[in-house]
């Protein structure tokens, strides 16, 4: 392995690799703007010039190959005078406009003018003037704050391959721009704002919502397909303004898809069912979770004491692993013979796959399953073992297993309506708890509702698509009024304490006991995105 | 050393109402193809080695050893190789390519084709400017010929079995898709924004491909060097530079046009004997080769126009490509220099921070001392602004940026009083933030904006 000094520091390099990325893993920092480890390197913002012993110029470190033995100087009077000269030819078209800028706070430009720039500018010409741009349906460009770093061009390019972005013009006069109809729209575009190392890209969405530095992060992950990208949930005084990519190089590499990015909203959906109901003569009343549990639990116990087998639970693939396994012990705690039933796994067409618009190398996949735990309901369901069905089988009646069922714990937690059309009629009949996010006609018809938390205000694990085990937590507390299933579940247990899903996945055994929240929990915004 | 007798233009009748174009018929006629034919008899290595000792060197601009840059392409050849003709010639001042083209197109053709077999190019490219629409027209019309006479084309080269297809491919008349690797991309169907270097195009170049990038003068030049050998070819010019050249004479001259020469002559030389001597006034100043390279003052007459001595005792970036722009003593220094850095403005690519931004900020700073608000002040900004740029410091990709920063250099410096007078030392103004002027003497100190 090459090892190379900077700055007087002994770093060790991978074969290869360019120095900024070796200092970048060794947590030295160097400037940057263009390089992004997930793009091609243009070396143009000409900001990570260092000086390395032997070569007369200064070079790129962005582009610079470590050789052994080599020298690089970052903070010499030569590279110094450079990083200031670059961080003065970027702030003199720009609006200085901070204080009304969504980036301000995680902004390059501004860290930078405070690590390597001069703090006056001797810039007196007018500034250029260039327009505010409304490039797609989620994203505003503000031309003036560009620093002309193209990241976001060769993302739309070598990412999303959809190449909606590029360069308009030449020289001091060029912008970002889209084609005349043709806006950045594509699955991944959101990408674009967190790839933009200045405030040029913004969500629409979070728009003027928070100030950066008020936000903190939890990490997490994607609620909306069987990919189970990482994400970053940012939240600040028990609201969810914004979800970030998280990096993990195995899964979802930097980038999050635009559903991901966007399911933030089912946590503040208005219609959220926030409180428990019981059927008293016939209509269902508002009652509290308490009772509404309770009743629920001795209707059960006794539709088990008639007949065992009689009982079932639902378990939906929204579900953490963890709770799928709380559950389905305690319905068979109830009944021994209790059936376990996978609940809907609804999936689209088929995967969507982007692709590098030029080399065709394939860059990013959304799963055409749209729910992030199916896997692990399914491991739970057969380490539990015991009878077990699919959804498929309880709305046709085909298994024999299903004939004698009398009343069931239904979970739902999916991110729409998940009963389309009729509600099937193994569903409308018998005893009939259901636990859920949104109303359904199932809840309107049920026995007693018990509300449900959103996966961004509980603990937990899911398994992707590719047997891949990830914790995520929570970022905030449920709304008033609603219990976390954990917590439920122990409670139908009989057991004490609260839900601890580390302690859970020790009890669940392997490959549960493995599984681990990273341990950046809650850690103040990035300054880079490269880093994250 | 001396000049005898034309050699790039012996096609080219001095008097411009004699000149005509040379065809395939004409071309062979006057000893034509003659040098390629000998080359089918020569190994890749033997026409390397002849053009390597002529010493001949590039007429682009940069000056670079034709033969090395032959030498850096692969030996062993693992898929295409490729050439690149560079006939983009938009460098101002310059005008002599599209001369050839005009006249003599099949000349570049042999020289492409000898240069195929020594470096085994499957296919050529000549990039011409987008706004010759003649030369384009010229130079498909000879490519068709060569393809009808069997040198281009799956047949082999007159039979050979060394096959070479040729293209013309027509710029969009970007200045900075004459940059070789900024031709490339162009070439390829993107953007012309050139590539970081290393790689260079002799390992990576069109379409990731080795491949040799020449200007059409140095790509003329190499018949002559193989039918009459390198020992002859250095019987002109000075032993670092050898050979014929062609100079573009333009400006405050009684003859303007292009004249072909040995290197090395005086710019006295150039002037007086070539171009019939200053029109309208004394010689003030003359930029040597296109305005890249920077301007050579009052008293630089006897600059030898080489390679060398440009640089070295002329104080510019180099002899360019010998596009000279001559211009007399009532010429308005502050102006010619506001108008090339507009240039380097207006074509950068806009990759590069300190070219993007820099030469943009330049061209603010000479507009306001035009309009009468410079003080002293700019002239050191300009003298600081110009020094970040370039791949000479290696701040920039490409050498767009040292053309900016080296006519600076040299038209401050030279003609400092000249840009001091416009310039004065601070004026305290009562209102103190008149246009220009404002942050210097405001009471409070303060930015007024
Ligand atoms: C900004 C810029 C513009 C250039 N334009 C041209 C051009 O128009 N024609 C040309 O032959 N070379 C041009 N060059 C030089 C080429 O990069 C390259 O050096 C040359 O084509 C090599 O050919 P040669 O070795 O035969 O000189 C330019 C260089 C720069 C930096
Ligand atoms: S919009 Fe942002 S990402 Fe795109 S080029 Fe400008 S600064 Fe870079
Ligand atoms: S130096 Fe200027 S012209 Fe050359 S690549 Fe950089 S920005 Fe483009
Ligand atoms: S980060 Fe290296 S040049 Fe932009």
């Amino acid at each position: 392995m090459p090892k190379i000094t900077v700055d007087g520091k002994l770093i060790d390099c991978k074969e290869r690799q360019m120095v900024l990325q070796a200092c970048q893993d060794a947590g030295y920092k160097l400037p940057s703007y263009c390089y992004h480890p997930g793009l091609s390197i243009p070396a143009s913002c000409r900001i990570c010039l260092v000086e390395v012993e032997g070569i007369p110029k200064l070079v790129p470190s962005c582009q610079t190959p470590v050789r052994d033995g080599m020298v690089v100087h970052s903070r010499s009077p030569k590279a110094v005078a450079s990083q200031k000269q670059v961080m003065e030819y970027l702030l003199i078209n720009h609006p200085l406009d901070c204080p009304v800028c969504d980036q301000a706070g995680e902004c390059s430009l501004q860290d930078y003018s405070y690590e390597y720039g001069r703090s006056q500018s001797r810039f007196e010409e007018d500034k250029a003037k260039k327009p505010k741009k409304d490039v797609g349906d989620n994203i505003y460009l503000y031309s003036d704050r560009c620093i002309m770093c193209t990241r976001c061009v060769r993302f739309t390019r070598e990412v999303s391959g959809t190449s909606e972005l590029y360069v308009d013009g030449r020289g001091y006069r060029e912008e970002i721009d889209i084609f005349p109809g043709k806006p950045c729209n594509n699955k991944l575009a959101g990408n674009v704002v967190d790839l933009c190392p200045v405030g040029a890209l913004l969500d629409k969405d979070f728009l003027f919502k928070q100030r950066v530095w008020l936000l903190k992060q939890t990490p997490s992950i994607s609620p909306v397909d069987s990919g189970g990208e990482n994400i970053f949930l940012e939240y600040n005084n028990g609201v969810v303004y914004r979800i970030k990519p998280r990096y993990n190089a195995e899964v979802n590499g930097w980038w999050i898809s635009d559903d991901t990015r966007y399911s933030y909203k089912i946590i503040q959906n208005e219609k959220r069912l926030k409180s428990a109901f019981k059927k008293e003569h016939g209509s269902l009343t508002k009652t509290s979770t308490r009772e509404a549990f309770d009743f629920a639990v001795a209707q059960l116990k006794s539709l088990a004491a008639q007949s065992s087998g009689s009982l079932y639970a639902m378990l939906s693939p929204m579900m953490a692993c963890e709770e799928a396994f709380l559950l389905g012990s305690a319905i068979r705690a109830i009944d021994p013979e209790a059936v376990l039933i996978l609940g809907p796994v609804p999936s689209a067409e088929e995967d969507d796959i982007f692709r590098h618009s030029l080399t065709g190398q394939q860059t990013f996949v959304i799963k055409a399953e749209k729910v992030p735990n199916a896997e692990g309901i399914r491991r739970v369901i057969s380490q539990l073992g015991g009878p077990s069905a699919n959804y498929n089988e309880l709305i046709s009646g085909n298994n024999p297993l299903l004939k004698n069922l009398k009343g069931g714990w239904i979970v739902g937690g999916y991110l729409s309506n998940w009963i389309k059309g009729a509600l099937p009629a193994a569903l409308a009949t018998g005893f009939r708890v259901v636990q859920d996010i949104l109303p359904t006609t199932l809840s309107e018809s049920a026995d007693v509702v018990l509300p449900g938390a959103a996966w961004a205000e509980k603990d937990g694990c899911w398994e992707n698509y590719a047997g891949k085990i990830q914790p995520f937590a929570a970022a905030i507390v449920p709304p008033e009024g609603i219990t976390r299933e954990g917590d439920l579940y122990l409670a139908l247990l009989g057991r004490t304490g609260v839900y601890n899903a580390q302690a859970i996945r020790k009890e669940m055994g392997e490959p549960f006991a493995a599984v681990s929240l990273p341990t950046e929990h809650v850690q103040a915004p990035a300054m880079e995105f490269a880093e994250l | 050393m001396a000049f005898n007798e034309p050699v790039l233009t012996k096609r080219i009748d001095a008097d411009p109402g004699k000149r005509k174009l040379h065809f395939y018929d004409d071309y062979v006629a006057t000893g034509g193809y003659k040098s390629l034919r000998a080359a089918l008899d020569m190994t890749a290595a033997d026409i390397i080695k002849t053009v390597t000792d002529s010493g001949l060197r590039g007429r682009g601009g940069a000056g670079f050893s034709a033969g090395q840059k032959r030498s850096f392409i692969p030996r062993e050849k693992k898929g295409l190789h490729y050439l690149a003709v560079n006939a983009d010639e938009s460098e101002p001042g310059t005008f002599k390519d599209r001369y050839l083209m005009d006249y003599d197109p099949h000349s570049l053709l042999e020289g492409v084709a000898i240069t195929a077999l020594a470096t085994q190019v499957d296919v050529a490219y000549i990039f011409i400017r987008g706004e010759f629409h003649h030369e384009i027209k010229v130079t498909e019309q000879a490519v068709k010929e060569a393809y009808q006479k069997g040198i281009f084309g799956q047949g082999g080269i007159f039979g050979s079995k060394h096959k070479l297809e040729c293209y013309v491919h027509m710029g969009a008349g970007a200045y900075i898709c004459g940059e070789e690797t900024g031709l490339l991309e162009a070439l390829e169907g993107k953007r012309g924004w050139p590539r970081n270097k290393p790689p260079f195009p002799a390992i990576a170049g069109a379409f990731g491909r080795p491949t040799v990038i020449n200007n059409v003068e140095t790509l003329c030049c190499v018949p002559p060097i193989i039918e009459r050998g390198p020992a002859w070819f250095k019987t002109m010019g000075t032993p670092s530079s050898p050979g014929p050249k062609l100079f573009g004479m333009s400006g405050h001259v009684n003859k303007p046009g292009v004249y072909e020469d040995e290197l090395g002559i005086t710019l006295d030389y150039a002037i007086n004997k070539l171009s019939g001597g200053m029109k309208g006034g004394k010689h003030k100043g003359t930029i040597c080769g296109g305005i890249s390279m920077g301007v050579l003052g009052p008293e630089q007459l006897d600059i030898k126009l080489d390679f060398d001595d440009v640089r070295f005792r002329g104080g510019c970036l180099g002899l360019g490509t010998a596009g000279m722009i001559v211009m007399n003593e009532h010429t308005d220094m502050i102006r010619a220099l506001r108008n090339c850095v507009r240039f380097y403005a207006h074509e950068s690519c806009g990759q590069c921070t300190p070219c993007r931004e820099g030469s943009a900020w330049m061209k603010k700073i000479l507009d306001r001392i035009l309009a009468g608000e410079g003080r002293a002040r700019d002239l050191d900004m300009l003298l600081e602004l110009e020094k970040s740029q370039g791949i000479m410091p290696g701040t920039t990709i490409c050498g767009l940026a040292d053309g900016t920063a080296w006519a600076t250099r040299t038209f401050v410096n030279k003609y400092y009083e000249e840009f001091a007078a416009k310039c004065p030392e601070e004026r305290p103004t009562q209102m103190g933030i008149k246009r220009g002027i404002r942050n210097v003497t405001t009471p409070m100190g303060s930015n007024t904006r």
